[in-house]
């Protein structure tokens, strides 16, 4: 896969883009900001994945991430007291000690990964050249019909609908089970937000803690009594 | 003794840098013109580091947390550049990236509300969201 003209300017624009929205996340003081970099991180990364013809995998990754997960986030945030943060009273990084040696730590994966892709992905290429040069005259001709992209130097294609054959096909099982686990997620997430008062109502607290609490705060006794 | 540095300087280290990308410069921006799988791997290690180092230098719990999201963002990045590769190759099963995409989306969802829920648990009873102040289990 080699990208050229608009396609590489495309991949510069959004890769970088990601890159700094990704390192501002990190440094920047309010949260809000970060969760706002976080998003411009994500939809950055959303073009790549259109760049790399995942165009659903982008359409999930804008609803999903950016639509329900980072509104979760911001509502997070909202609520709880970050205040003292913005102001520049607290420290926003652990101790000097503990930052150096992430630092070292990170540059030293980042030496390793950089390395590994690069002799990597010569072996890659060196593996596959025939394979790719083979497939590659077949593709250009399935593709012939189908309508150009916005680019102009590739199609648009049918990696969409091939995707969600293969879903339902090979990893149905797991699709299931994915359900399951948002399910599961819904209710531990309510199960652990829910405040004393809450839990009080439905009966959900023992006895002894009730009493405890009813000394200064009979309103949750009030809520068990309705009970 | 500085001045002869000075004067021998600009031309070795010139000479050195002739020696050392000859060739070289103008494969890079052959290579930087026509990006290819590996750039996409490289933009996902830097962004996967990048969240490590929030993970492990933050005090905010929602910022590692938002780190732990870039991370996850960052496998997902590889997994698509992978399946990309796989179809130019010609693979039989080559959306199996796009797929396990799918998979990491879906539990990085869960794992934002679980995680936030636990967030919302611990502010009420420690009144911080400080992780250096959240040292019950430390003895």
């Amino acid at each position: 896969m080699i990208l050229s003209g608009w396609e590489a300017v495309f991949f510069w624009v959004f890769s970088i883009a990601a890159i700094f929205a990704g390192l501002l996340t990190v440094m920047a003081r309010n949260t809000i900001h970060s969760a706002l970099f976080l998003i411009s991180s994500l939809v950055s990364v959303a073009a790549l994945f259109i760049l790399l013809q995942a165009e659903f995998i982008a359409g999930v990754q804008i609803l999903v991430y950016v639509g329900g997960v980072m509104v979760l986030f911001l509502f997070v945030i909202m609520l709880v007291n970050v205040g003292e943060e913005e102001r520049g009273r607290e420290e926003i990084f652990n101790r000097s000690r503990q930052v150096t040696t992430s630092v070292i730590f990170c540059g030293l994966l980042a030496a390793g990964l950089l390395y590994a892709i690069n002799v990597g992905y010569e072996g890659f290429l060196k593996r596959d050249e025939a394979k790719i040069q083979a497939a590659g005259s077949e593709r250009r001709a399935r593709e012939q019909h189908l309508a150009t992209s916005a680019t102009g130097s590739s199609r648009i294609t049918t990696d969409a609908e091939r995707m969600g054959g293969s879903l339902y096909r090979y990893a149905s099982l797991p699709f299931e089970i994915a359900s399951v686990l948002l399910l599961v997620a819904i209710i531990g997430s309510v199960m652990l937000a829910r405040t004393l008062k809450q839990e009080a109502a439905v009966d959900d607290v023992a006895p002894d803690v009730l009493q405890k609490e009813a000394a200064h705060d009979p309103e949750v006794v009030e809520a068990h009594n309705i009970l | 003794m500085h001045l002869l540095l000075l004067k021998l300087f600009p031309s070795a280290f010139g000479l050195l840098l002739q020696e050392a990308t000859s060739g070289r410069a103008s494969l890079a921006w052959e290579k930087a013109q026509h990006p290819d799988l590996s750039k996409f791997l490289v933009i996902g290690a830097l962004l996967f580091i990048i969240g490590v180092a929030g993970v492990l230098t933050r005090r905010n719990i929602i910022v590692i947390f938002m780190s732990i999201e870039l991370i996850l963002n960052a496998a997902n990045l590889n997994f698509i550049a992978m399946s990309r590769y796989l179809q130019e190759t010609g693979s039989v099963n080559a959306v199996a990236g796009q797929i396990f995409a799918v998979f990491v989306i879906v539990v990085a969802a869960a794992e934002a509300a679980i995680g936030l829920g636990i967030v919302i648990a611990l502010y009420r009873n420690k009144e911080t969201i400080w992780v250096d102040e959240i040292d019950i289990l430390k003895w």
